[in-house]
């Protein structure tokens, strides 16, 4: 899909399914819950590929793969060219502190009983041999850096905002000089005005440190903002994969086009077409048979709902579902 | 053509007696509410904007905290002077607020059906099998599917757009004449969310129940709200119709939290950001709340007390940046 050499990630046909069992002691298989079943992208150095998608998509459980805390079902990941799988164990060390993460919740990311300098040298401290002099210089130009001071080292994380708390820990996930850091709803738990603040340090962080994020948020305009590339998720799968400006101005999957629709307006006089899908998301347990998406397609009749998924390229760099790929 | 007056809030200020100070909540607001219209009450953390809300309902946390003065007007009643049973009462039939978190609000050992049949038999004096009938219509009312089978659910049963389809329903059983949205929508799907947006509508347009919709998001204000306040550190700082608000913002605060918003519709290179933090409100700056913050003081009167000068018909803000 991009250049190979500017790849920092590449995920090759992912499948993350957990079993479902029932009773205590012979546990018998009753079905499979298929988290992420079967999906491809690139994360490209020093940009941004969000995920999209509602609850039980599959978004949440690729971070995890990513982050390599849980091993995956099928399919390969490489970083740098080279298979996670087969890391040895000092790669793997070394790939963990390249590797860091944002979360949602500025309150419980944080641990309240460390000062901030503690908390953001954890990583270093783990990862490195550092004399405390060298942590001290490290914490206080990290603390710079995410636009703090060094006076705040002292301080306990109880006694900053929200949005302070996010900028300690991006500090912290800064510190190990990471080339892939994961933001998961960096600044949906932040007031308004705060979040313009993050987003733009963001922002600044990744042209000065040439760094990758992959992003979950839920709001699409940040999504669009931030991100150099878009994957929509539904129901452990990519229904439509393309750069910002044409996933939201020339969407073709009908999931993709009910999403942007349900978007909140930006202006009371710009309401958008509304496209309400009928029901509720199925269970990842028991998937429709073919097009995931075919019990709420409003465009089902005129599809091929039958075949196996896949994406096809519609223009370039505009991947979308073969299943709604004749439909306009 | 005005609809009738449903609730009036005359210079209301709510204020919290702590060790370390008066907290200023609510300080001096006013504003109303008429039939058949929703107002957005918009503002950050700390604005106040939930505290109005508490002080509309008579759950103002005591002791510390009181509504100190002001009036609360509701079918001619000062709300103020009333006695907390007489507040209940009202809260079940008036005035009901919807809950933010439908998993904390449902409780979780108790069905639907009974939790719904406990509200409902405050209002209906008859029998239990013509409650659950009522419960079943409720259901179906909010465009629960197979009502019959659902009212049997326990809350952790159901997904989180459906308990907060159950909460909305539990609102609006006893008919209330006002609803206080506080936030419902902050943990929902984009599309359930648009689903029970569009709930909220159609109930209003039956009903003509009036609408206090609290919120950060200037997307529910656009897609909702006919006239927005718009809040800071206890007090409103702009007052206007909707469309009138994003056409012509006058406070800087409003024009800069409009414009720190990132937009689908456009495309920004770095978003616009308002320095600093909101005040402690237990040590607010005299004159002009928003003056340590406000890119444009020098131009203005940030010595005169905050209060609210009608600059165009319905378009009201602070006097400090309207007075030259």
């Amino acid at each position: 899909m991009a250049a190979i050499d500017n790849a920092l990630i590449q995920v090759n046909d992912l499948k993350k399914h957990y079993p479902v069992t029932k009773g205590a002691i012979t546990k018998t298989l009753v079905g499979t819950v298929k988290a992420i079943d079967g999906v491809s992208f690139t994360i490209n150095k020093g940009e941004t590929f969000s995920l999209v998608g509602e609850s039980g998509c599959g978004k949440t459980t690729t971070t995890k793969m990513i982050l390599m805390s849980e091993p995956p079902t099928e399919g390969v990941i490489t970083y740098e060219g080279a298979d996670m799988a087969q890391f040895s164990s000092p790669a793997r060390k070394e790939f963990k502190s390249s590797v860091q993460a944002v979360f949602q919740d500025p309150w419980s990311s944080l641990n309240p009983k460390m000062r901030v300098r503690d908390i953001i040298a954890e990583p270093i401290v783990t990862h490195e041999k550092v004399t405390n002099n060298e942590i001290n210089e490290r914490v206080n130009e990290l603390l710079g850096v995410v636009g703090m001071h060094p006076f705040h080292a002292e301080r306990y994380p109880h006694e900053f905002s929200g949005g302070q708390r996010q900028r300690i820990a991006i500090a912290r996930a800064l510190s190990t000089r990471p080339k892939l850091m994961v933001l998961d709803e960096p600044v949906s738990a932040l007031d308004v005005s705060i979040r313009a603040q993050v987003l733009n340090l963001l922002k600044e962080l990744q042209q000065t440190y040439e760094l990758s994020y992959l992003m979950i948020a839920h709001n699409l305009a940040t999504v669009k903002y931030m991100s150099h590339q878009v994957a929509v998720m539904y129901l452990g799968k990519i229904v439509e994969l393309g750069d910002p400006k044409t996933i939201f101005g020339d969407p073709q999957h009908p999931y993709t086009k009910a999403l942007i629709s349900a978007a909140l307006p930006s202006h009371p006089r710009l309401q958008r077409e509304e496209l309400v899908l009928t029901g509720e998301v199925p269970s990842p347990i028991d998937p429709p048979a073919g097009c995931v998406f075919r019990t709420r397609c409003p465009y089902v009749e005129e599809h091929q709902p039958d075949n196996e998924m896949g994406l096809v390229e519609v223009s370039p760099g505009h991947w979308v579902d073969k299943c709604s790929v004749p439909c306009k | 053509m005005s609809e009738e007056l449903l609730l009036k809030v005359e210079n209301l200020r709510t204020h919290f007696h702590t060790k370390t100070g008066i907290v200023k909540a609510v300080d001096g607001i006013d504003f109303e509410l008429r039939k058949g219209e929703t107002l957005g009450i918009v503002g950050e953390s700390g604005s106040g904007k939930s505290m109005t809300a508490w002080s509309i309902l008579g759950m103002v946390p005591k002791p510390a905290g009181r509504i100190e003065s002001g009036r609360i007007l509701y079918h001619g009643e000062d709300l103020v002077q009333k006695s907390d049973d007489e507040m209940r009462e009202i809260r079940g039939t008036g005035i009901c607020m919807v809950m933010q978190d439908p998993l904390t609000s449902l409780n979780p050992v108790i069905n639907i059906k009974k939790q719904l049949t406990e509200t409902l038999e405050l209002e209906y004096d008859e029998d239990k099998p013509s409650l659950v009938q009522r419960a079943i219509g409720l259901l179906s009312s909010v465009n629960i599917p197979a009502p019959e089978m659902r009212v049997t659910s326990f809350p952790h049963e159901m997904s989180g757009g459906m308990r907060q389809r159950v909460v909305g329903a539990i609102s609006i059983s006893r008919s209330p004449d006002i609803l206080i949205a506080d936030e419902p929508t902050t943990s929902l799907d984009v599309t359930i969310q648009l689903q029970y947006l569009k709930l909220l509508k159609d109930i209003q347009e039956e009903t003509g129940v009036g609408i206090i919709f609290i919120t950060h998001d200037f997307g529910i204000v656009a897609k909702m709200c006919d006239r927005v306040a718009v809040m800071y550190a206890g007090n409103i700082i702009e007052q206007a119709d909707v469309v009138e608000l994003f056409d012509n913002p006058q406070h800087p605060y409003t024009q800069a939290l409009l414009k720190s918003v990132p937009d689908l519709d456009d495309d920004v290179d770095m978003l616009p950001t308002i320095e600093g933090q909101p005040p402690d409100l237990a040590n607010t700056p005299s004159g002009c709340v928003f003056r340590d913050r406000c890119p444009n003081v020098a131009d203005h009167n940030p010595d005169l007390g905050m209060g609210l000068v009608e600059v165009k018909p319905g378009h009201f803000v602070d006097q400090c940046c309207v007075m030259r």
